[in-house]
């Protein structure tokens, strides 16, 4: 999630430590912190190798082969050219491109909110909990509760009764379910990250906001001019976690909310990977299609940090 | 962090202006967040024909109903107690193996740190989505799937990479001194981690544990596909389950809402200083 600056912090991470302590030591001591940190190391680092690396490649190998599990028949690129020219991919990866209106939405209302937050009205810190809130809760909590509110028994359909208007299906039409996913996708995720955004805004300068007040540049003014240039670099980082979470992480709702329907209109592309894997016998065209998404999310990430410029300072 | 919050506010020019738009707004916003919840818990609290006959008041009638037939005809005890095993299950590993890695990443001289490192974090990048299916093949050849055991690995897995990078920079810390003055009074290994790393560090390890705990009790996916007995369920697997069942009874469904929620909203109002730090991991370097 916090993915790219914890990129370009390794640096950070691995370049302090080993220094300032090992010169002073006589060898067989260094010896034997050498052999300590390793073995203290190695049981993360091989779990991790293990259940997290050794399964990219064995998704790999995967996608080359049918399979449904246990025996392995080698394929070459079969999996991909099915999955390319199929045309529920297509509509899938369409679906999912509707699903990037929640960006600009969450992004808009977690900018001011964070502006709101920077005034330091009494109480800010509380506000600050209540606003984090959606974001301790489960996935299966946040999207089985707006299901529920817009389900035919819900509570905005019974809102909506009090005025004489009679219930509305939400979720049999593809339209109304990705709006109302959008909506608890925006209402899930603008807590978090108006706290980014204030973090950002904290780190300004304030003596560039006297300058501006002495010169006579109003609240608005102030926040056109000044507020918004110097966090363009969070506003970069949240743009970008935004749009990786909408390719790789709306599974949880989707699958509580509609489970991919009506037909294929709210599947997203991770969604189909887990239909494909566990309601076809080829687990093969799952994996590759799991590829084609790490591919492409690889490639999304690579070019956003580009456009951003994210490894830089401004 | 706090303090230096106050600092920024003094600093900070005051317009002189009434703050109480601003005050209002974020009451607005806060509202939009707490009401949705504050209607879940009241709709749990009564009976279906009450909540049908007039949803937005309050109950005409109070009721624990929902929450026994829950608990009595669906198993939601027992999968609550099994999430609350695995997690902390999760938590404890991940905890004793992370700081142990962490405090030799940060303070012993490791042979290809910075690669272990990279691996680490680059290992961080990987979408859910790929692990899902190579992962599932990999328990059912080792005969993991259908036990906790099975899922507690998966989850320490996913949670390590971070768990190590955050406690790497956080034992950073400790000074050095301390550490030689331990091992000049012949500490060895297990004794500084114990004796030193674990107190001085114990502001770390707090934010990293609640951290974990909510990510393994929210896990909803690898809950799903590796417990598929109904009656081993977890708390997420099991509360879709029924929201899928009972679309007609919102009463019922509120009450499983409110009981998967309320774990970590104790959470949040109890150790949420220890959240609000391991969020600004995230941005502030």
């Amino acid at each position: 999630m916090t993915s790219s600056l914890l990129a370009s912090s390794v640096d950070a991470a691995s370049a302090a430590p080993t220094g300032g302590v090992a010169p002073r030591k006589p060898g067989g001591i260094r010896r034997r912190d050498r052999l300590i940190g390793l073995l203290a190391v190695l049981p993360a680092l091989l779990i991790v190798v293990g259940f997290m690396a050794f399964p990219v490649a064995f998704a790999l190998f995967i996608s080359f082969t049918k399979t449904n599990g246990l025996k392995f028949e080698w394929r070459w690129f079969d999996n991909y050219i099915a999955l390319l020219t199929d045309p529920i991919v297509h509509q899938v990866f369409l679906t999912n491109l509707k699903f990037l209106i929640s960006v600009p939405l969450v992004i808009f209302a977690a900018l001011i909110v964070s502006v709101l937050l920077f005034e330091r009205v009494r109480g800010w810190k509380y506000f600050r909990v209540i606003f984090f809130l959606p974001n301790v809760l489960s996935v299966a909590v946040i999207g089985i509760m707006f299901r529920n509110a817009f389900g035919y028994y819900g509570g905005v359909n019974q809102a909506l009764g009090l005025f004489g208007i009679e219930p509305v299906q939400f979720f049999t039409n593809g339209s109304t379910a990705i709006a109302i996913i959008i909506v608890a996708l925006v209402w899930a995720g603008f807590g978090y990250q108006a706290l980014l955004l204030l973090a950002g805004l904290t780190s300004i300068n304030p003596a560039v906001f006297e300058a501006a007040a002495i010169d006579g540049a109003g609240w608005w003014q102030r926040l056109w001019y000044i507020t918004l240039p110097n966090i363009r670099r969070v506003l970069g980082f949240v743009f970008i976690i935004n749009v990786l979470y909408t390719f790789s992480s709306l599974f949880g709702f989707v699958f509580v909310m509609t489970a991919g329907g009506p037909g294929f209109d709210t599947t997203t592309i991770d969604y189909l990977v887990y239909l494909t894997a566990f309601s076809s016998t080829n687990l093969g065209s799952g994996a590759a299609l799991a590829v084609i998404l790490f591919l492409f999310i690889g490639i999304l990430t690579v070019i956003q940090n580009r456009v951003f410029k994210l490894g830089k300072e401004d | 962090m706090a303090d230096e919050d106050d600092v920024v506010i003094s600093k900070r020019i005051s317009s002189g202006r009434a703050h109480w738009p601003i005050f209002a707004a974020l009451v607005f916003v806060a509202a939009t967040i707490i009401y949705p919840l504050y209607f879940v818990i009241l709709t749990s609290l009564r009976p279906n024909a009450d909540y049908l006959q007039s949803p937005f008041g309050l109950p005409g009638e109070w009721t624990f109903d929902n929450y026994l037939r829950l608990i009595e005809d669906y198993g939601i005890g027992q999968a609550f107690l099994n999430s609350l095993i695995v997690s902390t299950a999760s938590v404890a590993i991940i905890l004793v193996l992370a700081s142990v890695a962490g405090y030799a990443l940060a303070k012993l001289p490791v042979p290809g740190t910075k690669l272990i490192t990279a691996t680490f974090v680059s290992v961080m990048l990987i979408p859910g989505p790929v692990l899902i299916i190579p992962i599932y093949v990999m328990l059912a050849r080792l005969d993991l799937v259908s036990t906790y055991a099975g899922v507690v690995l998966v989850y320490v897995a996913t949670g390590l990479p971070f768990a190590t990078f955050f406690l790497t920079l956080s034992f950073r810390g400790i000074p050095d001194e301390v550490i030689e003055a331990a091992r000049i009074d012949g500490a060895g290994f297990i004794r500084i981690m114990w004796s030193i790393v674990r107190p001085m560090g114990s502001s770390g390890l707090a934010t990293l544990a609640v951290l974990q705990f909510l990510g393994a009790w929210n896990e909803l996916i690898f809950a799903y596909i590796l417990i598929p007995k109904e009656s081993m369920r977890l708390l997420t697997p099991q509360l879709a389950t029924i929201g899928e069942r009972f679309l007609t009874d919102q009463p019922l469904v509120s009450a499983g809402l409110f009981i998967t929620a309320s774990v970590p909203l104790i959470l949040l109002a109890f150790a949420s200083k220890y959240i609000m730090q391991g969020l600004q991991v995230g941005v502030s370097r």
